[in-house]
């Protein structure tokens, strides 16, 4: 016995030495026999729905535990492994243990398959185990004198078990089914029962296709049971699990039922005085589901759906603000926009926002306020947007519109939010601009193309096919030209031929300045005035020579006269004429005179200017 | 330059009677448009087309009008007619490119050979109107130099009036010509809209025949023959069929 604890405190030492001589290996491997990984079952009969517990236990440490497969018996728990050590007189044991607590749903003979675990670096295994599972679960450990009787009485707890979905079950509640896509649906999950409960946890989460889904996080762990009448009974109800969901799109859409394991204790009738006393009770592991739900969600309306539309469902308010309204160029601007309200936050996209131009945007930064109770998903999102404006000036940030879609009305709602108008001071130079912007110039941003305005000028409207091109008129102005060149090359050649005889046109000319000198007499000839008539000729005939021998009027006698017209060496026939015609008519002035008719006397007067005319 | 051609081209249509109610039609379609109530300046600008009057102007006014309304084929339809009216408008060929980037077709037209390209852009470059205009003040100038040319007695004035007057005349002429030319070039290259969102180009004007291609609304045609209710078509890019009559509507 020495030699062996002796042994053991060495294969304690060996596990951390490795360098050990062969013989104290020899020694270690004899001891390996001792090393045993045994399972273990607390009953090997039990009933539908008893629990039991299965040890696998090694006395030494091991590794890497290979769970059994336990072939359809349930797992409630484990494996929960544990590990003690002791020591007495200096002998000290160290065992380890992996436990298991099961429970079968169904009769019959289950068989737990070989554990495996490593140790030393030698893999053990455990024996196998047969469990039968026969009748109802027996009464537990609280009343361990019924134990034996208690699994007799199978037709009355199968009778239990049938109604039990009256006793206990769970149930789904929707707060509406008829939903516009976005539009939260609050569903509850409640247990309703009239036995007693000893414990349970709900199955995984149901799956919600189509949802967008956020759990209500229970600020009180302990649910709380009220009394509620359902169907005639009384039942103890608490809600299990809360949850907020948005449809995701339109459609009928089905929640998923919740499933849930439950532990029940069950009052059977007592057999005897003990049982009166104690009370005849036994637990009854049930499962329960709850009904699935359909909701019919309904797209949101076309008809005024602006095209930015965010996706916003329910009620909100918004608020815009900047930190700061007057920068430099090229400094950083925040311009945050928060939406408050109740609805689907969690899944609203930023809203567009159109800084001038000349800044440069960045996408917002999201920060959510958000809390979801039973009262649905409340809060506020915002959204904050970095700007950079890159040259000085007054700029104005348009307010925006924030529409969202309020179900309770059925409309779409656009509130405004703050426009700010930005004062943006000169930047330093240096300061923040971009490696890349190497020269001052940029290129001239496209924003986008549209077509040409409309001609406000006059329409220049004319009836069809009454053009001017191929018009009457068109030819008409276009011969103009030509006729007029032509009439113009006609009249030329006449006016040429017609001034070709000089003496013609010198007689035409004398006769022009005889008329225009005569013109007065002429007047008074037709007038039959005659002593005017006879003054009018003198005058003319005097005004004539004046003109063309260039006398003064004060000079202009009839001796200065006759000597000129010498000097010109004018005939004296002519000469004479003339005197005798002026003398004629400063006697005809105060005197009639005979022998001769005033017209005679005027083309006298006539000719005679022509004459001068013709010589001089 | 321009501006100042149609100034002038201003001036010599007032000849032609337009009414006022035409006029205030005109306005109320611009103001409307202005507004953007397309519905009501289309309305407008329609009103005055139906009743039989025509310029390239209120053609490219209700043809913005309908672009706006997102009405691609009538739109296009509408610059056509305006461009046939005024060729060298840069707004009008503008705004037709424009509309034929929104349509669905993309027809990549066939080379022309360069003197024939360069022949068409000149005699498209003003419209008939403008050119019959044009060539009525050179005629009108030109003669009226060459009369003076005739009068005058200063040799140089003589020799100078002359040879303007010539020059003159002689590209009164051209523009004569010109304006023949574009009138034939258009009553030669018959084009249409097509108005059916989408059409099966067949090889022969039976319902049965071979479909060839399909082409949809906005496209551009020309009209190569007309039979009954048939017409044969021809792409830009040479491809040709026979199409209903109904499913286009000819510039």
């Amino acid at each position: 016995m020495l030699k062996k604890t002796g042994n053991l405190v060495i294969l304690e030492g060996s596990m951390k030495k490795l360098g050990l001589l062969s013989l104290l290996l020899l020694w270690t491997a004899l001891s390996f026999a001792q090393l045993k990984f045994t399972a273990t079952a607390s009953k090997t009969n039990v009933g539908v729905g008893e629990q039991f517990q299965v040890d696998f236990a090694l006395n030494g440490g091991g590794e890497r535990f290979i769970p059994p497969d336990f072939h359809g018996l349930d797992v409630l728990s484990g494996p929960n492994p544990s590990t003690s050590m002791t020591s007495i007189n200096g002998v000290t044991s160290y065992n380890t243990t992996y436990s298991y607590i099961l429970a079968a749903d169904k009769e019959g003979t289950f068989q737990i398959d070989a554990a495996a675990i490593v140790s030393n670096g030698h893999t053990l295994t455990t024996n196998s185990l047969k469990i039968k599972v026969k009748g109802q679960a027996p009464q537990q450990q609280a009343q361990p004198t019924q134990q034996a009787q208690a699994a007799a009485p199978d037709d009355a707890s199968k009778a239990d078990a049938k109604d039990l979905s009256k006793q206990i079950f769970l149930k789904a509640e929707v707060d509406k089914t008829n939903v516009y896509v976005g539009q939260q649906v609050k569903v509850s999950y409640k247990i309703y029962t009239r036995v007693g409960i000893l414990g349970g946890q709900p199955d995984k989460a149901p799956d919600l296709n189509g949802f967008y889904n956020q759990d209500v996080v229970n600020r009180n762990p302990n649910s709380t049971w009220k009394s509620e009448t359902y169907k005639g009974l009384r039942y103890n109800v608490a809600t299990i699990k809360q949850s907020i969901l948005f449809p995701q799109h339109s459609g009928d859409l089905s929640i998923d039922p919740l499933g849930m394991t439950v532990v029940v204790r069950l009052q059977l009738p007592s057999r005897n005085v003990l049982d009166d006393f104690y009370g005849n009770v036994k637990d009854v592991k049930y499962q329960m589901k709850s009904q699935p739900i359909i909701i019919h969600a309904i797209a949101l309306p076309q008809a005024g759906k602006p095209a930015d539309f965010s996706g916003a469902v329910g009620s909100f308010s918004v608020y815009a603000d900047v930190d700061k309204k007057e920068l430099k160029a090229n400094e950083t601007l925040n311009y945050t926009l928060e939406i408050t309200g109740t609805g689907n936050l969690n899944l609203m996209n930023a809203p567009k926002i159109s800084p001038p131009v000349d800044f440069e945007k960045y996408d917002p930064k999201t920060t959510d306020h958000i809390t979801v109770d039973s009262m649905g998903v409340s809060g506020s999102r915002q959204f904050s947007y970095l700007l950079i404006p890159r040259h000085q000036g007054d700029y104005m940030l348009n307010p925006i519109n924030f529409t969202y879609f309020n179900p309770a009305t059925k409309q779409y709602v656009t509130i405004p939010a703050k426009g700010f108008s930005i004062k943006v001071d000169k930047g330093d130079v240096t300061a923040n601009v971009p490696a890349f912007n190497s020269t001052d110039q940029q290129e001239i941003k496209l924003l986008g193309t549209d077509i040409r305005y409309v001609k406000t000028s006059s329409a220049g409207l004319y009836k069809n096919g009454e053009g001017f091109y191929d018009s009457v008129l068109y030819y008409i102005l276009l011969l103009l030209g030509p006729v007029l060149f032509g009439g113009a090359l006609f009249y030329r050649r006449w006016n040429t031929q017609y001034n070709s005889d000089i003496v013609k046109v010198k007689s035409r000319l004398a006769n022009k300045i005889a008329a225009k000198h005569l013109a007065a007499a002429q007047k008074e000839l037709t007038a039959g005035n005659k002593s005017a008539f006879y003054e009018a000729i003198a005058k003319g005939l005097y005004g004539y020579l004046s003109d063309k021998l260039n006398i003064p009027i004060a000079d202009l006698n009839r001796e200065n006269i006759a000597d000129k017209l010498k000097a010109r060496s004018l005939e004296a026939a002519l000469i004479k004429q003339l005197d005798d015609t002026i003398d004629l008519c400063e006697m005809a002035r105060f005197a009639p005179v005979t022998g001769i008719a005033q017209q005679e006397v005027f083309d006298k007067a006539k000719n005679i200017i022509n004459e001068i005319e013709d010589k001089i | 330059m321009k501006r100042g051609l149609y100034l002038l081209l201003l001036l010599a249509l007032p000849l032609f009677s337009l009414g006022d109610d035409n006029t205030a039609l005109f306005e109320k379609g611009n103001a409307a448009y202005a507004k953007a109530q397309y519905q009501q300046a289309e309305k407008a600008y329609q009103q005055i087309v139906d009743g039989g009057y025509q310029s390239a102007t209120v053609y490219f006014n209700l043809g913005n009008a309908y672009y706006k309304l997102g009405d691609i084929p009538s739109a296009l339809l509408y610059y056509e007619k305006a461009h046939k009216l005024a060729p060298g408008d840069e707004d009008i060929n503008f705004n037709i490119r424009f509309a034929n980037s929104k349509t669905s077709d993309k027809v990549e037209p066939e080379p022309e050979f360069f003197a024939t390209q360069w022949w068409h852009n000149f005699i498209l470059f003003f419209s008939a109107s403008t050119l019959a205009v044009l060539s009525i003040l050179l005629f009108l100038a030109g003669f009226g130099v060459l009369i003076l040319y005739l009068f005058t007695s200063s040799i140089s004035l003589k020799k100078a009036s002359f040879f303007i007057g010539v020059t003159m005349v002689f590209v009164g002429l051209v523009m004569v010509f010109m304006a023949n030319r574009q009138i034939n070039y258009f009553s030669n290259h018959h084009q249409a809209i097509i108005f059916s969102s989408t059409v099966t180009v067949k090889s022969s004007p039976d319902a049965s025949a071979k479909p060839l291609f399909v082409v949809h609304e906005g496209t551009k045609v020309t009209v190569m023959q007309t039979n009954d209710t048939w017409i044969e078509v021809e792409l830009p890019n040479g491809n040709a069929g026979w199409i209903a009559s109904s499913d286009v509507k000819e510039i």
